[in-house]
């Protein structure tokens, strides 16, 4: 009987304004083209009225749109010139057409949908998840900060959050049960995790809002890079409060269920050294010790000291960028080998052949995952002069100027700190670690190495987001064929088979996997892109009957401060966020705010933030949250609805936190994009 | 009757999908455009164009798919509420006074906007000596018109269900959230999540 009161609230809802239509509507010169300017615009706030009706019936929003503005752009025009009213209609529907087709921002969008669906379809959730548990293990609420790690890197890789929250309620809610978790608390952590994909970018949602508020995408990207993070930090932060609060909502995991089981090789040296580094040392220059083959060892030794070398890498590159008129020659590298010869402890003195044999090792593997040229082009210059043997001679040939810039001292920290860190964690490095690390590298990695090689090659400005969109399409592509080709290699053992019919397998997996992530994003590309077509005759209705002029007088009029304007409108598209979907809030009602927005001085580029941040709460609130309904398909029948609700209640309040943040320090948002675009 | 609409539907995802090659095309184009850019250090003056078009078309031409597979994004208030019957009239009223005004205005004003373009074969107004453009605002036209065509399809899927009470049928496609598929994926039977449930039922007294 619920439902029915529902209904008949909607029903009256929509009664009460068709009639407000009905009777304010100039009927009496409608159509002989005999209207003043109040009529009007009086008009095109019927029409906006008339579209929420339609919207809330649920026919197809595009084509609403696109039937009201057509009919409602001629009524416009045959009020000034009853002759050309219809010619002019069509033309600016096919020019509003035409500017959506040949959009220059829009083309990211298919793009990034493209890479989603085929990164979804690699199948490394799985391993992600219980890799990334195994790694939080020793945090508290471990498994539910493991869940929103899990939720943030793998929805913003793929956008798309029906799936991520699916995904994680087969994968997260099971494990998080038995380990006797609470059942609100398991639903709100994966459901606000799964939505954190619309807010980090590469997310669509940035681009929609771009192109209608003609803000910069880059921009919009680099800013909402901090207050994304800093949502899922505020999650994580909440989660470690709250298990160390009432641990018995989220108790610990069994000491033997953090276990991995270690390869017969680490179990061998695991014997003699508990360090892996140091072990992994002495087996490699030791005589021979217990009998392992010397290049498996080097093998999981350079695997071992990767971050390091990574570090060093970056920390070089980081050198020469700041002191970029380069003469003297010392590098980073040297720098940083010294530095940690100078660390008494045993393993470190590994470190010293391999700092300087294995930077390129670094770079290799950064550069096999197929990463945009961000990382690449950087690193052109030192492969090219290869033949020299020393890190310090491969800079040389691009020295020109004759003056380097003097070392900044928070350079000199940076390196003190990562050093000090390092020398901390290899100290603690074990067996465990080791194994955890490996399988981190196979997950965690591949995938924030082709997040951040995207975004990194957008905000740097080597590739315009389409283009890093197309080449994290591509990106997502290889390692789709990458892990289906792992998979099958798994499942039929090293040598029993032929290669050939391995490869053969994997290709026509690949081939349904493309052709799936094709129509899909086919469609919802279309979705979106004629959502439109159909907004731009419709805003184009709205501006010309004057509705947009009588919105903003009547803002004006009623004099708000802009904190009361930005708290308005913020509450304003929370509401909407209830029974609309992102799409049509951004592409529909955008338009009508954003002219307002210059008479506040609020910037677009920060009210856009707000907005995504905001919409963030449209997934989890109660009557349509998405989120919640995903969930529920795959749970357990015991788990209610009215569970869900109440676990992702404390998360809403986190996300108002956030907002409210945001809105107080802007420079959350704002300081990036100052930074790179001064 | 029910074996038209279907053939119907299966032009429009046949259309559809074959245009949906488009974003394969569009991605490895603009992948070796970067590449070659960068590393060949050899740019093409038209590789935007060929982005665009590509775009342009992909979605355009989807349009007709996406309405055969009753993917447009809709406002799911209340319509999911509504008995089919309910929910038949309506569309049907808004088919017959948004969507055909809107579609037969669109399709005749790209007819146009083509046949001009056409007749000073129009190119590219971005690179100089850039491709011809004709082709592709060709594409506003023909897409309008496949789905004019899924339109009248639907608005006949409408009478019929005011007629007989129920929705007729329509040919599966690929979701985006495919529950089973997913299930599959993650190695997670339904003996799982019941078993899962026992745990929760077996908890519940001791709390």
């Amino acid at each position: 009987m619920r439902v029915r009161k529902e209904l008949w609230f909607g029903f009256a809802l929509m009664a009460v304004i068709l009639v407000t239509v009905l009777v304010l509507t100039p009927w009496s010169n409608l159509f002989d083209g005999h209207m003043s300017k109040e009529d009007l615009g009086v008009l095109g706030l019927l029409m906006l009225a008339l579209i929420v009706v339609a919207i809330m019936i649920g026919f197809p929003t595009a084509f609403t749109l696109m039937g009201m503005g057509v009919f409602f752009t001629w009524l416009a025009y045959n009020s000034v010139n009853p002759d050309l009213a219809v010619r002019q209609t069509l033309d600016v529907f096919v020019l509003r057409t035409y500017w959506v087709m040949s959009n220059d921002v829009l083309i990211a969008i298919p793009l990034f949908l493209f890479m989603g669906y085929l990164v979804e379809r690699a199948q490394l959730i799985d391993r992600l998840f219980h890799s990334l548990h195994l790694a939080t293990a020793r945090v508290p609420g471990s498994l539910a900060v493991a869940t929103i790690v899990t939720c943030a890197i793998f929805a913003t890789a793929t956008g798309i959050i029906g799936a991520v929250v699916t995904l994680m309620g087969l994968l997260a809610l099971p494990a998080m049960l038995k380990a006797g978790y609470d059942v609100k608390f398991a639903a709100g952590a994966i459901t606000a995790g799964g939505c954190l994909g619309i807010l980090i970018p590469p997310s669509v949602l940035l681009i929609v809002y771009g192109a209608v508020a003609g803000v910069s995408v880059v921009q919009l990207y680099a800013g909402a890079f901090l207050p994304g993070f800093m949502l899922a930090g505020l999650y994580i932060g909440y989660i470690i409060l709250f298990a160390k609060w009432k641990p018995h909502l989220m108790p610990p995991l069994a000491e033997s269920e953090r276990l991995v089981p270690l390869p017969p090789l680490s179990q061998r040296l695991a014997q003699q050294n508990r360090n892996a580094v140091a072990g992994l040392w002495r087996a490699l220059t030791g005589p021979g010790s217990a009998g392992v083959a010397k290049r498996t060892v080097l093998g999981q030794f350079i695997v071992a000291l990767l971050p390091a070398l990574i570090i060093v890498a970056i920390l070089g590159v980081t050198y020469l960028v700041t002191t970029a008129p380069e003469k003297v020659a010392s590098t980073a590298g040297l720098v940083q080998t010294g530095g940690l010869t100078a660390a008494p402890l045993l393993e470190e003195e590994g470190k010293e052949p391999t700092g300087l044999i294995g930077a390129p090792e670094a770079e290799q593997e950064d550069s096999g995952v197929k990463e945009p040229p961000a990382e690449g082009v950087k690193e052109v210059a030192p492969p090219a002069a290869a033949e020299a043997a020393k890190p310090e001679v491969v800079e040389k040939p691009a020295a020109a100027e004759p003056e380097r810039l003097p070392t900044p001292t928070w350079f000199w920290i940076v390196c003190g700190v990562a050093i000090a860190l390092y020398a901390v964690r290899y100290r603690r490095f074990d067996w465990q670690r080791l194994e955890i690390f490996k399988r981190l590298l196979t997950s965690f990695f591949p995938l924030a190495i082709l997040i951040l090689g995207v975004l990194g090659s957008i905000v740097v400005g080597l590739a315009t987001p389409a283009e890093a969109a197309a080449i994290g399409a591509f990106g997502g592509l290889v390692l789709a064929a990458a892990y289906r080709f792992i998979a099958h290699w798994q499942a039929t053992g090293l040598n029993r088979r032929s290669p050939g019919a391995m490869i053969w397998r994997t290709t026509k997996e690949l081939g349904t996997i493309v052709k799936e992530s094709m129509f899909l994003t086919a469609k919802t590309s279309a979705m979106v892109c004629w959502l439109f077509v159909g907004s731009g005759i419709f805003a184009t209705a709205f501006a010309l009957l004057g509705g947009q002029a009588i919105v903003e007088r009547w803002v004006l009029s009623l004099d708000m401060t802009p904190v009361q304007f930005m708290i308005l409108a913020q509450f304003i598209i929370f509401i909407l966020g209830w029974p609309l979907e992102w799409t049509e809030i951004i592409i529909i009602f955008m338009p009508i705010f954003i002219p307002l927005l210059p008479h506040f001085h609020i910037d677009p580029l920060f009210f856009g933030l707000l907005v995504a941040l905001n919409l963030q709460t449209a997934f989890l609130s109660p009557p349509v949250a998405m989120a919640a309904f995903y969930l529920k398909g795959v749970s357990p029948p015991h788990v209610t609805l009215n569970q869900i609700f109440a676990g992702m209640m404390p998360f809403m309040g986190i996300q108002l936190l956030a907002l409210v943040l945001l809105y107080v320090f802007p420079q959350i948002g704002l300081w990036l994009p100052s930074v790179f675009y001064k | 009757m029910q074996k038209l609409l279907l053939l119907v539907d299966k032009i429009s995802t046949w259309v559809g999908q074959a245009f949906s090659i488009c974003i394969v095309i569009l991605t490895l184009h603009v992948s070796w455009e970067v590449f070659s850019r960068y590393a060949l250090d050899n740019p093409r003056a038209w590789a935007f164009d060929f982005m665009i078009m590509m775009y342009g078309t992909l979605f355009m031409m989807a349009g007709a798919y996406t309405l055969a597979k009753n993917s447009h994004v809709r406002g799911d208030v209340l319509y999911g509420f509504f008995r089919p019957r309910t929910q038949a009239a309506l569309d049907l009223t808004l088919y017959i006074i948004a969507f055909l005004p809107g579609v037969i205005a669109l399709t005749y004003a790209g007819y146009y906007y083509a046949a001009e373009s056409w007749a000073i074969r129009e190119s590219s107004n971005i690179t100089a000596g850039g491709p011809p453009y004709y082709p592709f605002k060709t594409v506003i036209p023909v897409a309008g018109a496949f789905l004019l065509l899924q339109g009248i399809v639907e608005i006949i899927r409408c009478i019929i269900c005011l007629k007989q009470g129920e929705w007729p049928s329509r040919e599966a496609d690929v979701q985006e959230v495919d529950v089973d598929k997913l299930k599959e994926m993650v190695h997670v039977k339904d003996e799982d999540i019941q078993k899962l449930d026992a745990l929760i039922t077996s908890r519940r007294p001791g709390k």
